[in-house]
């Protein structure tokens, strides 16, 4: 694990350095830490990372500019803010988890525990999906999304209008985050639930998806069983 | 407020046209035909029938207070009704005795005996005439005076004949109408004071209350001569006076008007108004009439031009004051003189009354606004300490120093009760003493430090501990340089405040020794701290103070003026 801490109060940066150092112990390959948000940017850019912790205060600066920045990239994002208030936006932006300040061990390790999926994110909210596009962050939202492809570590956003856009985030990150609204229907396509017509069953037990679209997308067979459930 | 206002005035021209209708509109009972002077004296002379055909129509003087006679024939043109009397009410210069067809039927003072004498007799006068005299046709008024103190005055008589009763009635109906007028313009004129009393700032409401009250003492010395005895001597004196009166209200009202519109070059335009006035009231000697109709044209022209002028700028509340000086146009034309001049005068004091109630309202939102704000500001000051990015990023640290060492965590808890204390102490204040803010920055870094773990530093320099500043202003500086700021290669951010005073101003320089921010967060200063700091200022000292903030080669500088 590659995992970035942006966070301009030393004590508290160091309490979180401590805590992931003793949840993540051997795993943890590199653990840097950033006050400033302009370093911390480089730091992303230069960087391979999988995991950011961030504040949202930074020296008084928004920290909404790096978090969209953040969120477009392949890493998972856990805030860690004194401000609730920030919680729903940074939700909607499509972050892993937000931990409150103050907060103790428990609690971030709960955050921490999000990122290998052992325990279902609580984020049902994320609206937005940052990417990345000629330089420049997009916000893309959720609502525009019908279905996802996966292409080895990014992803193919299918769109309403027909378009189709690139993420850095692997299926399986978007997948923790887009979990209520989506269903992974099979290793490489995660829909939206309402976005599924019918489910087709032709011979030798290939199923299949109908969108409202009218694509076709294939069902794994050992996520038929769920699909049928849910979406009945 | 504005309605009221409105309504009003109507109600009032009302009331006045109702009160000059009420007096004395019933017909004419007599004609006063050509009068005649002879001097000498001669006790054929009251006689009726008498060939006064040789005697003078006009005498200029009558020398040395020696007696002489005036003869008027009068028509009564209706007998009076059965069981009631004719009165006869004279105005004239001098002491005389009075005949009617002959028969002495009143004596005022001692004529011929004046200069031997004290003054008797009073200058307005009612005798009865009796009823078998008062009989339709021609009768005969004869004067036996001495004109000792004004002998270039004969002649000036003024003749008044109708029901006895209703003569008097008439007179104390008008005086009491008069008196109620004066009375409501002299408490007008006393709540003003008080008001003014209470916020010695406020000119306008000085001014107006001395119009009241000027216009309470004419009214009340023009309308008291019917119940207080005045010697034709004194007549003068009491004229000057009038004047005098309504030369200050000539002056005051316009002078008002322009306070309230105000205009270029009014200094001097009130100089050489007041040259008019004076001039006025000066020349013509005993024109008293001619002197009050130019003082009160002119300052009803000049109080035009200026609410004209307000009404042209849009001003508020012109529109309505230049109503109402029209509107006393109006009431000039339809009455006569001493009616219009009153009923004017109570017009255009309604108008000032309004400007001065809109003010009232104007000072009364501006202080609910500075209400709002102060608590606005308390608040504030209040939330620092609450906001929960010092609560929880502290709490955090706290936590973290408890676990780690839990002597340094006592230390760090006694810190922000410290510093919560301090809060609590200046919460109410608006000034609180530099030393009591300095202690308060003091223990603020204390925490940064226990949070931050950068080695802070406050060095005063010139500082006068008995000083004011509103609370938190160097707090907040002192914050934003702690959240704008990356320490120096020692790890350590030094702050420095700086008190320097000369006659015109007290500056407080603070400034920050940190590493400089990369550019692009620069934009962000202006946040709210500069807004509460700003706030606070304006709160104590009005316009009276600057602050600049701006980046130095060590850092940053804050520079606070606050002007004497």
């Amino acid at each position: 694990m590659n995992i970035l801490i942006v966070e301009d109060e030393s004590r508290i940066a160091k309490r979180i350095e401590r805590m992931t150092r003793d949840l993540f112990g051997n795993s943890l390959q590199s653990l840097t830490h950033i006050n400033t948000l302009n370093e911390a940017l480089a730091f992303i850019e230069n960087n391979t990372l999988d995991l950011v912790l961030l504040d949202l205060n930074l020296n008084g600066d928004d920290g909404f500019d790096l978090l969209s920045t953040a969120v477009a990239e392949s890493f998972h994002t856990i805030i860690i803010s004194a401000n609730k208030d920030q919680a729903l936006a940074a939700f909607e932006y499509g972050v892993l988890d937000f931990v409150p300040k103050p907060f103790n061990q428990d609690r971030l390790e709960q955050a921490f525990n999000r990122v290998f999926t052992k325990e279902k994110s609580e984020n049902d909210q994320t609206k937005l999906l940052a990417i990345k596009k000629r330089g420049r962050i997009q916000l893309i939202p959720i609502a525009d999304l019908r279905y996802v492809k996966g292409a080895g570590s990014y992803t193919e956003l299918y769109l309403t209008d027909g378009t189709t856009e690139l993420h850095d985030k692997s299926l399986e990150k978007l997948e923790q985050l887009l979990l209520h609204t989506f269903e992974r229907i099979h290793k490489s396509y995660l829909v939206k639930i309402d976005e599924i017509k019918e489910i087709k069953v032709s011979s030798g037990s290939k199923y299949t998806v109908v969108l409202k679209s009218g694509d076709l997308l294939p069902i794994g067979r050992t996520k038929y069983k769920d699909l049928k459930t849910k979406w009945v | 407020m504005k309605l009221n206002l409105r309504s009003l005035s109507p109600l009032l021209l009302i009331g006045i046209l109702m009160l000059s209708t009420s007096c004395g509109q019933t017909p004419e009972v007599f004609k006063e035909q050509r009068t005649v002077f002879q001097i000498g004296d001669n006790p054929t002379w009251a006689k009726k029938v008498f060939n006064d055909s040789n005697w003078e129509r006009r005498i200029k003087r009558i020398p040395e207070g020696k007696i002489f006679w005036s003869r008027t024939r009068i028509d009564i043109l209706k007998s009076p009704e059965e069981l009631r009397s004719y009165g006869l009410q004279i105005d004239a210069y001098g002491e005389y005795e009075i005949f009617w067809d002959g028969m002495l039927i009143g004596k005022n003072g001692n004529p011929g005996q004046e200069s031997e004498l004290p003054p008797e007799g009073e200058l307005w006068v009612t005798y009865s005439i009796p009823t078998h005299l008062a009989t339709e046709g021609a009768h005969i008024l004869a004067l036996r005076l001495s004109n000792y103190y004004f002998p270039d005055h004969v002649g000036y008589y003024e003749i008044e004949i109708a029901d006895y009763k209703d003569l008097l009635t008439d007179l104390l109906i008008k005086t009491s109408y008069m008196h109620v007028f004066a009375g409501a313009f002299l408490i007008v004129s006393i709540y003003f004071l008080f008001l003014f009393l209470s916020n010695r700032k406020e000119y306008p409401t000085l001014i107006f209350s001395v119009c009241c009250f000027l216009i309470f003492a004419l009214v009340l010395l023009v309308f008291s001569k019917d119940y207080v005895s005045i010697h034709y001597r004194t007549h003068v004196i009491r004229l000057q006076i009038i004047n005098s009166f309504l030369l200050g209200i000539s002056f005051l009202i316009p002078y008002y008007f322009s306070m309230q519109f105000p205009y270029p070059r009014r200094r001097l335009s009130f100089i050489l108004y007041g040259v008019i006035l004076i001039f006025v009231w000066l020349i013509n000697g005993h024109a008293f009439n001619l002197k009050t109709v130019s003082m009160v044209l002119s300052m009803w022209s000049f109080s035009f031009g200026m609410v004209a002028y307000g009404v042209y700028k849009n001003l508020r509340g012109a529109r309505i004051v230049l109503a109402t000086l029209l509107l006393s146009v109006v009431v000039f034309l339809a009455s006569g003189f001493v009616i219009s001049m009153y009923t004017g005068l109570g017009l255009i004091l309604l108008g000032m009354l309004y400007l001065l109630a809109l003010n009232i309202k104007d000072q009364r939102l501006a202080y609910e606004n500075t209400l709002v704000q102060s608590t606005r500001l308390r608040l504030e000051l209040l939330k620092k300490n609450i906001q929960p990015h010092f609560l929880m990023n502290t709490l955090t640290s706290l936590m973290d120093w408890v676990e780690e060492s839990p002597k340094k965590g006592v230390q760090f808890i006694e810190a922000l009760a410290k510093e919560f204390d301090l809060f609590n102490k200046i919460e109410n204040e608006t000034l609180i003493p530099i030393s009591q803010e300095i202690a308060l920055c003091r223990t603020h870094l204390e925490i940064m430090e226990y949070r931050k773990e950068i080695d802070y530093s406050l060095e005063e320099e010139g500082i006068d501990p008995e000083e004011k500043i509103p609370p938190a202003v160097l707090h907040t500086l002192l914050e934003n340089g702690i959240t704008h700021s990356l320490p120096l290669e020692d790890n350590s951010i030094k702050f420095k405040l700086i008190f320097e005073s000369t006659r015109e101003y007290k500056c407080y320089t603070f400034l920050t020794f940190a590493a400089c921010m990369e550019q692009g967060t620069e934009t962000n200063v202006e946040g709210t701290g500069l807004k509460y700091i700003k706030a606070r200022l304006t709160e104590s000292y009005g316009s009276k103070w600057d602050l600049t903030s701006e980046q130095a080669d060590h850092g940053w500088r804050n520079t606070l003026k606050i002007y004497s």
